[in-house]
C-alpha cells in the first residue's frame, strides 16, 4: 500500500508569517494537529515552498515555564519563529511501511507529502491506524478464523485451498504470532458458521486457535 | 378479527417453513413448529390468538433492497444459472441457493410485516412473528442465513405508512448489521444491538463507535460482549445502556429480534446466557415497551441453533411474555416424546436450566462488558445532548 492511498488530501499550508494565535485558532476551528508551513510565491515569481510544520505541541510551548520555551516569543509573532525545519517528507508513492517507520524513528506525529516540490497531503499516525484497520477487513461481514500454520512454502496455500473447498470466501489473512515452526494466521472468513470449519480443519491435524469447540453440543 | 384477552397476536402460516436453506443447513425453520407446539400443549396458544399473514407485494422488498439484487435471487430462486450470483451472497456456504427460495423468503417478510401491521395499525397491541428475524441481510447482498430483511421491511413500514418512530432491540448473539446499515442515517428509527464482540463472532462489526452518520448520528447503539458473557452481565449492560437510550429517543414502537442464540447451548455462538437470563431479558423488554411506547411491541425470532432443546424453550417464554400469560415450569411430557428422537440431545424436562458451573474467568469477563457499556454511553451522550438542544420543541 501506497502514501497516496492513505494521505489526507485536503491539506492547509499557513503562511509562515501568520501570527501564531490565528495558527492555533485555525487548529481549534478545524480540529488539525499539524500544519505544513510555506513561504507563498512572490511577486518575483518565486513559487511557494514548504519551509516547516508546526504541532500543537509547538504552540503549547509559547509562553510556557518549560526551560525548552523561547521565553522572548509571545502569541503576537509570526508562526515561522516556532516552526519545526527542516521538515521530514514523504512522496505519495513511498511504501507505507517505510513512512511508518520514519515516524517511529524520529517520534513524530505528520509528514506533509511532496510531489516535485509540490504540497499533495499530509500523512498522519491516525492515517496509518485507519489503514490497519481497513486491512482487517472488519467492515465487511466475517468471522474469525485463526489457525496455526507450518513455516513451510506450501502450507499457508494448503490451508486456503481447504477454505475454498467449503466455498468460503477469505477476506483478509493476518500473521497474528510467529514462531520457529508455525506462525498463527487470523483470518476473516465469509461465513456465520466458523465452527463447522473449525472442526473439520482440526479433523486435518490443523491446531485451531479459534473459534474453539463447544463442550455443550453432543 | 377479534382476538383474545392478551390482545397479542402469533403470527402463523403452514408455508412459513418452506424457508429450508438446505437439508442440512442450521438454520431450521421447523423451530417453529417445535415453539407452537409446545406453547399449543402448555395451553398458551389458542387458535384465536394466531393471526393468518398476509402476503406483500414483491415491490416492498424494493423499499430496503436494490432491484438488480431482488432480481438475481428471483432468477437464481427459478433455477436459472447465474455466474455472478455469488457477488450477491447467493450459492455460499452459509446461503445456498434452493428452488423456491424468493417466494419461501417473501413469505418470512410478509409475516413480520403483518406482525408490524397488526401492531401499527392498532388492532392488536403485540405480536410474535418467530420465523423472522433476518438481521444480516443487506441492500444488495444476502448474509448470514439472511436473504431478504423481513425486518428493515417491516420497521420501514411502520416509518413510512405509519409515521412511527422504531426503536429496533437486537439480542441475537450476532450483530444486527443489516438493519443497522439500513437505517443508519434515518432519524425515524434507532437501532440497538447487544451482541458477543465482532472480534470473536461474524459479522465482525457492531462496535462501540458505530454511532450513526447524518441526520442518524447518535441513533446506532452497539454493546459487544465478551465471550462466555453470563446471565448478570448481560443483564447489567443491557439495563446499563437499554432504558437511557429509549428514554432519550422516545420510540412510538418496539421492534425486538429475540434470536435465541445467545444461550450458552448455542453451537455457533459463544456467549453463555441461561433461560433464567433470556426470560429476564424479555421480560424486561416487556416493560420498556409499556413504559415507552404504551406497550406496542413486534418480536420476532432470529437466530437459535440449538433447535430442539434451547430453541422452543426460549420462544415459548418470549410468547408468553410477548402475550401477558403466566410462564410455564414444566415442558410436558407428551412434547418431549414427539421430539426425543429427532433431537440429538435429551430433551429438558423443565423451562429453566440445570445450574451449571460458573464460567472460571467471570470477574474479567464482566469487567470488561461493564466498561464497554460505560463507554457506549459516554459516546452517546454528548451527541444525545446536542440533539435535544437542537429538537424543535
Amino acid at each position: 500500500m501506497l502514501v497516496q492511498e492513505i494521505m489526507t488530501r485536503q491539506v492547509i499550508a499557513i503562511d509562515s508569517d501568520m501570527p501564531i494565535k490565528d495558527v492555533y485558532a485555525l487548529m481549534e476551528q478545524r480540529n488539525i494537529r499539524h500544519f505544513p508551513i510555506v513561504k507563498p510565491s512572490s511577486s518575483t515569481g518565486e513559487k511557494t515552498r514548504l519551509v516547516g510544520i508546526v504541532s500543537d505541541r509547538d504552540i503549547r510551548m509559547v509562553g510556557s515555564d518549560h526551560p525548552n520555551a523561547k521565553r522572548s516569543i509571545t502569541l503576537k509573532d509570526p508562526v515561522k519563529e516556532i516552526m519545526v525545519y527542516p521538515v521530514l517528507i514523504a512522496h505519495p508513492l513511498d511504501p507505507i511501511e517505510e513512512a511508518a517507520q520514519t515516524l517511529c524513528d524520529n517520534k513524530i506525529g505528520a509528514m506533509p507529502v511532496l510531489d516535485n516540490d509540490e504540497l499533495v497531503g499530509i500523512v498522519t499516525g491516525i492515517d496509518f491506524l485507519g489503514a490497519l484497520v481497513r486491512m482487517s477487513g472488519v467492515s465487511d461481514a466475517a468471522a474469525r478464523l485463526e489457525v496455526e500454520v507450518d513455516n513451510q512454502p506450501d502450507a499457508l496455500v494448503k490451508l486456503l485451498n481447504h477454505i475454498a473447498y467449503h466455498n468460503i470466501t477469505v477476506l483478509s489473512v493476518m500473521p497474528s504470532r510467529k514462531d520457529n515452526d508455525v506462525t498463527a494466521f487470523a483470518l476473516r472468513v465469509n461465513t456465520i458458521n466458523p465452527r463447522a470449519l473449525a472442526e473439520s480443519l482440526r479433523n486435518e491435524h490443523y491446531n485451531v486457535l479459534w473459534p474453539q469447540p463447544k463442550a455443550t453440543q453432543p | 378479527m377479534t382476538l383474545t384477552s392478551s390482545n397479542a397476536a402469533f403470527i402463523f402460516d403452514p408455508n412459513l417453513s418452506n424457508y429450508q436453506l438446505s437439508e442440512t443447513h442450521p438454520f431450521k425453520p421447523l423451530r417453529l413448529e417445535l415453539t407452537r407446539e409446545l406453547l399449543q400443549e402448555v395451553g398458551l396458544l389458542t387458535p384465536a390468538q394466531e393471526l393468518p399473514l398476509r402476503m406483500i407485494q414483491e415491490d416492498l422488498l424494493l423499499q430496503v433492497h436494490s432491484r438488480a439484487f431482488v432480481e438475481m435471487v428471483k432468477r437464481v430462486s427459478y433455477g436459472h444459472e447465474a455466474e455472478d450470483a455469488f457477488l450477491y451472497g447467493l450459492g455460499t456456504s452459509d446461503n445456498p441457493i434452493f428452488m423456491g427460495m424468493h417466494d419461501a423468503i417473501l413469505r418470512v417478510c410478509a409475516a413480520t410485516h403483518t406482525a408490524v401491521d397488526a401492531v401499527a395499525s392498532g388492532s392488536v397491541l403485540r405480536a410474535l412473528n418467530a420465523a423472522g428475524g433476518l438481521h444480516h441481510a443487506l441492500k444488495d447482498k444476502a448474509s448470514g442465513f439472511c436473504v431478504y430483511n423481513d425486518l428493515a421491511i417491516g420497521i420501514h413500514h411502520a416509518v413510512n405508512t405509519y409515521g412511527l418512530r422504531v426503536a429496533y432491540l437486537d439480542i441475537d448473539a450476532h450483530h444486527g448489521d443489516g438493519v443497522q446499515w439500513l437505517f443508519y442515517d434515518n432519524p425515524n428509527v434507532m437501532t440497538i444491538s447487544l451482541h458477543e464482540s465482532g472480534q470473536y463472532l461474524f459479522p465482525g462489526t457492531g462496535h462501540t463507535y458505530e454511532l450513526g452518520k447524518g441526520a442518524g448520528r447518535g441513533l446506532s447503539v452497539n454493546v459487544p460482549l465478551e465471550p462466555f458473557t453470563e446471565d448478570d452481565s448481560f443483564l447489567h449492560c443491557f439495563d446499563t445502556v437499554v432504558p437511557k437510550a429509549l428514554e432519550f429517543f422516545q420510540p412510538d414502537v418496539l421492534v425486538l429480534q429475540a434470536g435465541a442464540d445467545m444461550h450458552r447451548f448455542d453451537p455457533l455462538a459463544d456467549l453463555s446466557l441461561s433461560m433464567a437470563g433470556l426470560l429476564a431479558t424479555y421480560e424486561r423488554v416487556s416493560a420498556l415497551a409499556d413504559r415507552f411506547c404504551g406497550g406496542r411491541l413486534v418480536a420476532t425470532g432470529g437466530g437459535g441453533y440449538d433447535t430442539f432443546r434451547t430453541v422452543p424453550r426460549a420462544w415459548a417464554l418470549l410468547w408468553a411474555v410477548v402475550s401477558r400469560q403466566d410462564v410455564p415450569s414444566v415442558v410436558p411430557v407428551s412434547w418431549r416424546e414427539q421430539w426425543q428422537a429427532q433431537s440429538p440431545v435429551p430433551l429438558p424436562e423443565t423451562f429453566m436450566d440445570e445450574p451449571w458451573e460458573a464460567t472460571p474467568r467471570r470477574a474479567e469477563i464482566s469487567s470488561h462488558n461493564h466498561a464497554v457499556a460505560e463507554r457506549v454511553l459516554s459516546s452517546l451522550a454528548p451527541i444525545w445532548q446536542e440533539l435535544q438542544q437542537h429538537a424543535p420543541s
